[in-house]
C-alpha cells in the first residue's frame, strides 16, 4: 500500500515538474513568437446593411494590394488582417476597435465608412491607446481637420475637399439663388456647409433661398423635390450619399428636375450609384469624385482595374482605390521605419509618397491627410459602358482643393 | 428656420397628390400587417423583411425578363414569392406558437426578421439594386403647375384597387368572412367546426402577400437595398396603431394621415419635415389612445 502511495506521489511530482517546465518554456518562447509574428492590421467597418457595398469594395482593394505586397513581404514578414463588423454603429465600432487593440494586439487600425464612428475611434481608441488609425472611406473633414491628431490618418477625400471642389465649380456659373437639401446627418451637413462656405467666399453675392433635410434613406423624396422646384432656385446643392443618393437620382429622373434646375451633388458621378440605375440615371447632374475606374485613362489605372476585375468580377469603386493605397502606405511606411513600431510607423507615414493607380499620392505631414485630386464631371450616358458615367471631367489638384496646413492648425487649436 | 416662401394653392394641390401616392404604398403594406394582427394576433416585426424580399424578388424577375413584360411580371410574381416564403414560415413555425403570449410571438417574429435579413444578404448581396417602370410610366406630367411623376399616378390608382379588392374579399367571400370572424372570436369559429389553423395560415399568407406587393410596387421609385425593411416597419406599425389594430380601414386612414402630413410638412417646413407625421401620430394617440377606428383587439 505504502509503495503504491509513494509511486502515486512520484507520478504526481513528475507531472508537476513536466507541466511547470512546459509552462516555463512557453513563457520563454512567448516573447520570441510575438516578435516573429506578422504585421497585424485590424479593420473595423460596416459589413451589414446598405453601407456594406462600400465597405466590401474598400476591403477588396486592400486585399488586392496585399496579394502583391505579401509576395515579397515587408521587413521579412507578411501583412495580415482581421475584420470586425460595426453595423454602422458608433458604440459597436468603439468596442470592436478596443477589442482589436487589447486582445488581437493589432499594429494598425483601419476603417470605417461611418464618420461618427471614425471620429469616435480616433478619439477614444487611437489617441488614447496610441495606435495608428487610418480612415479610408468616411468623409467628415473633422477627422483630419479640427479633430485630427498624431495617431489618425485619412486615405480618402473629405468634405472640405469636396466642398471646395463644388464651390470652385459653382462659382464659375451664373447662379445666385440656391436651395440646399440633403440627408440629416453628419455627412450631409458637413458637405453642405463646406460647399456653401467655399462658394460664398469665391462668390459673395450668392444666397440660400431654402433648405430641406430628410432622414437618411428616406424612401419618398418626390415631395421634397416638388417643393424645391416650386421655389424656382437658380441651382440646387444636394448633400447626400449612399442609398439616399440612389433615391435622389431616381427622384431627379422621375420629376425631370435635372432638365429644369442645375444640380450639384458630391459623388453623383459614383459608379456604385450610377450602375444600378442603368439608363434610369439622370443626365446633366454635376458631381465630384476622387476616383473613377475609367479616368484618368492611364496604364497604371488600367492595370489596377484589370487586376481588380479579374479578382472580384466588377470594376473598383472609390473605396477600393482608398483600400488599395491604404495597403501601399502601410507597407511602405513599415519598410521606411525599418521595424514594427507604432511611433516609428507614424514618423515614416508623414510626408510619405506612394505610387497609386492614378499617380503619386502623398500623405501630407501636417495633418495626415492623403493629397488627392477631385474630378468634377457631369453625368452622361456612355454607350461604351452601357451606364451613365462622368463626362467633361475637369481635374482639380489636391493642392487646389485642400485646406492649407495653417487653416488646419487654426481649426485644431480653436 | 426659413419656411418655403410661397405656399400657394397649386403647391398644396401637388403636395396633396404626392402625399396620397406615398400613402398608397404605406396602406398596402400596413393593411397586410393589420390583417395579420387582427386575425392572428401576431405583431409581425418580420413584415418589413417580407416587403424587402418583395422588392428584391421584383428585381430578380425584372432583370430576368426585362422590359415592360418584366415589370408587370415582377408585380405579379414577387408577391407570390413572398406569399410562398410566408406560407412555409407559417406552417413550419408560426402555427406552433399561436397559443403563446404576445411577448414570445414578438420575439419570434423579431428573430425571423434577423434571419430573413441575412438570407437576403446571402441571396442578393449588399449591392444597390434598381428596376425601371415601363416607358409609359416614365417621366412626369404637369399637374397644378409642378411636375408629378407618372409612376406616382399609377400608385394612386393601385392603392384604391387593392383596398376595394381587400374589402370585396373580406366581405363577399366565405373564407374572408371566416377570417374576419376569427379575428373577433377565434374560439367561436373553431366551435362551429372550421379548421382555424388553416384560416390562420391563409390570413397570414394574404397579409404577407400584401407586404410583397408593396415592395414590388415601391421598387421602381427607390433603391432596393438592405435596410429598406427597417424604414417601413416602424411606419407601418405606427399607422396600424393610429388606425386601430387590425382594422383595414384604420390602416387606410392611418396611411393617409402619415403620407399627407409628411408631404405637407415638407412644403411648410422642409428642414424639420421628418417631425410632422410623428407629431400627427402623437396627437392622434393622445386624443384616441386605441386608434381612430375600432380596434379588433
Amino acid at each position: 500500500m505504502s509503495g503504491k502511495k509513494q509511486n502515486l506521489s512520484g507520478i504526481a511530482g513528475l507531472v508537476c515538474v513536466t507541466v511547470g517546465g512546459i509552462l516555463l518554456l512557453g513563457l520563454l518562447f512567448c516573447p520570441i513568437q510575438a516578435i516573429a509574428r506578422d504585421i497585424k492590421v485590424g479593420i473595423i467597418d460596416c459589413y451589414s446593411g446598405p453601407p456594406a457595398v462600400y465597405a466590401k469594395d474598400a476591403l477588396n482593394g486592400f486585399k488586392l494590394a496585399l496579394k502583391d505586397i505579401n509576395k515579397k513581404g515587408v521587413l521579412g514578414k507578411k501583412i495580415v488582417f482581421t475584420t470586425r463588423d460595426t453595423k454602422f454603429k458608433v458604440d459597436i465600432a468603439l468596442n470592436m476597435a478596443k477589442e482589436l487593440v487589447m486582445r488581437e494586439d493589432v499594429d494598425i487600425l483601419v476603417g470605417t465608412i461611418n464618420s461618427g464612428a471614425s471620429l469616435g475611434v480616433s478619439e477614444a481608441v487611437a489617441k488614447k491607446e496610441k495606435v495608428p488609425f487610418i480612415v479610408w472611406i468616411a468623409k467628415s473633414e473633422r477627422i483630419t481637420g479640427e479633430k485630427g491628431h498624431r495617431y489618425v490618418f485619412s486615405t480618402g477625400e473629405n468634405t472640405a475637399m469636396a466642398g471646395k471642389a463644388g464651390g470652385v465649380a459653382l462659382s464659375k456659373k451664373p447662379y445666385k439663388r440656391y436651395w440646399i437639401a440633403g440627408d440629416d446627418y453628419e455627412y450631409g451637413h458637413a458637405i453642405g456647409n463646406a460647399a456653401w462656405r467655399n462658394l460664398k467666399k469665391l462668390k459673395p453675392d450668392v444666397e440660400v433661398i431654402g433648405k430641406s433635410w430628410w432622414k437618411p434613406g428616406e424612401p419618398d423624396l418626390i415631395p421634397y423635390l416638388t417643393s424645391i422646384m416650386a421655389a424656382k432656385p437658380d441651382a440646387v446643392i444636394f448633400c447626400t450619399g449612399g442609398r439616399s443618393m440612389t433615391n435622389v437620382m431616381k427622384a431627379i429622373k422621375a420629376t425631370g428636375m435635372a432638365k429644369k434646375v442645375p444640380i450639384w451633388i458630391h459623388t453623383a458621378t459614383d459608379h456604385a450609384v450610377l450602375k444600378p440605375l442603368g439608363k434610369e440615371a439622370p443626365e446633366g447632374v454635376m458631381g465630384t469624385m476622387d476616383y473613377h475606374f475609367y479616368y484618368p485613362d492611364i496604364p497604371s489605372n488600367r492595370a489596377f482595374v484589370k487586376a481588380f476585375k479579374a479578382a472580384y468580377g466588377n470594376p473598383p469603386g472609390f473605396p477600393a482605390f482608398h483600400g488599395y493605397i491604404t495597403a501601399k502606405f502601410i507597407a511602405k511606411a513599415f519598410e521606411k521605419a525599418g521595424k514594427i513600431n507604432k511611433e516609428k510607423f507614424i514618423d515614416a507615414m508623414e510626408g510619405l509618397k506612394i505610387e497609386g493607380p492614378t499617380g503619386t499620392v502623398e500623405m501630407r505631414a501636417c495633418d495626415h491627410q492623403a493629397v488627392l485630386p477631385m474630378f468634377l464631371g457631369v453625368t452622361k450616358y456612355s454607350p461604351k459602358y452601357g451606364v451613365v458615367i462622368s463626362s467633361n471631367i475637369v481635374t482639380l489638384t489636391g493642392d487646389e482643393v485642400m485646406p492649407s496646413c495653417q487653416e488646419i492648425m487654426k481649426a485644431r487649436h480653436k | 428656420m426659413e419656411a418655403a416662401h410661397a405656399v400657394t394653392f397649386a403647391a398644396l394641390g401637388s403636395h396633396l397628390l404626392v402625399g396620397l401616392s406615398r400613402a398608397m404604398i404605406l396602406f398596402i403594406v400596413s393593411s397586410g400587417l393589420s390583417f395579420v394582427l387582427g386575425v392572428l394576433r401576431v405583431p409581425n416585426v418580420a413584415h418589413g423583411s417580407l416587403y424587402m424580399i418583395g422588392a428584391f424578388s421584383a428585381y430578380t424577375v425584372f432583370t430576368a425578363v426585362g422590359g415592360q413584360t418584366g415589370f408587370w411580371l415582377a408585380l405579379v410574381l414577387a408577391p407570390l414569392v413572398v406569399a410562398a416564403v410566408s406560407f412555409v414560415a407559417e406552417r413550419s413555425l408560426f402555427c406552433r406558437l399561436y397559443e403563446r403570449e404576445h411577448l414570445m410571438l414578438l420575439l419570434f417574429t423579431f428573430a425571423l426578421m434577423l434571419i430573413l435579413d441575412d438570407l437576403v444578404k446571402i441571396i442578393w448581396g449588399a449591392d444597390y439594386r434598381s428596376i425601371m417602370a415601363p416607358d409609359y410610366f416614365k417621366g412626369s406630367v404637369n399637374i397644378f403647375g409642378s411636375s408629378f411623376p407618372k409612376y406616382n399616378l399609377f400608385l394612386l390608382a393601385a392603392g384604391p384597387v387593392v383596398a376595394v379588392g381587400l374589402w370585396l374579399f373580406t366581405n363577399r367571400t366565405k373564407i374572408g368572412k371566416i377570417a374576419r370572424a376569427a379575428a373577433v372570436d377565434r374560439e367561436m369559429v373553431g366551435a362551429v367546426g372550421i379548421n382555424v389553423s388553416w384560416v390562420f395560415a391563409f390570413a397570414f399568407v394574404l397579409g404577407c402577400f400584401l407586404a410583397g406587393l408593396g415592395g414590388a410596387l415601391v421598387a421602381p421609385t427607390v433603391s432596393i437595398t438592405l435596410g429598406m425593411d427597417h424604414d417601413i416597419i416602424i411606419e407601418a406599425f405606427l399607422i396600424v396603431t393610429i388606425g386601430g389594430l387590425g382594422n383595414m380601414w384604420g390602416a387606410m386612414v392611418g396611411s393617409l394621415i402619415f403620407g399627407i402630413t409628411q408631404s405637407f410638412g415638407v412644403l411648410l417646413w422642409p428642414q424639420f419635415a421628418i417631425v410632422f407625421p410623428y407629431a400627427a401620430v402623437v396627437i392622434v394617440l393622445l386624443a384616441r389612445p386605441t386608434g381612430l377606428l375600432k380596434s379588433v383587439w
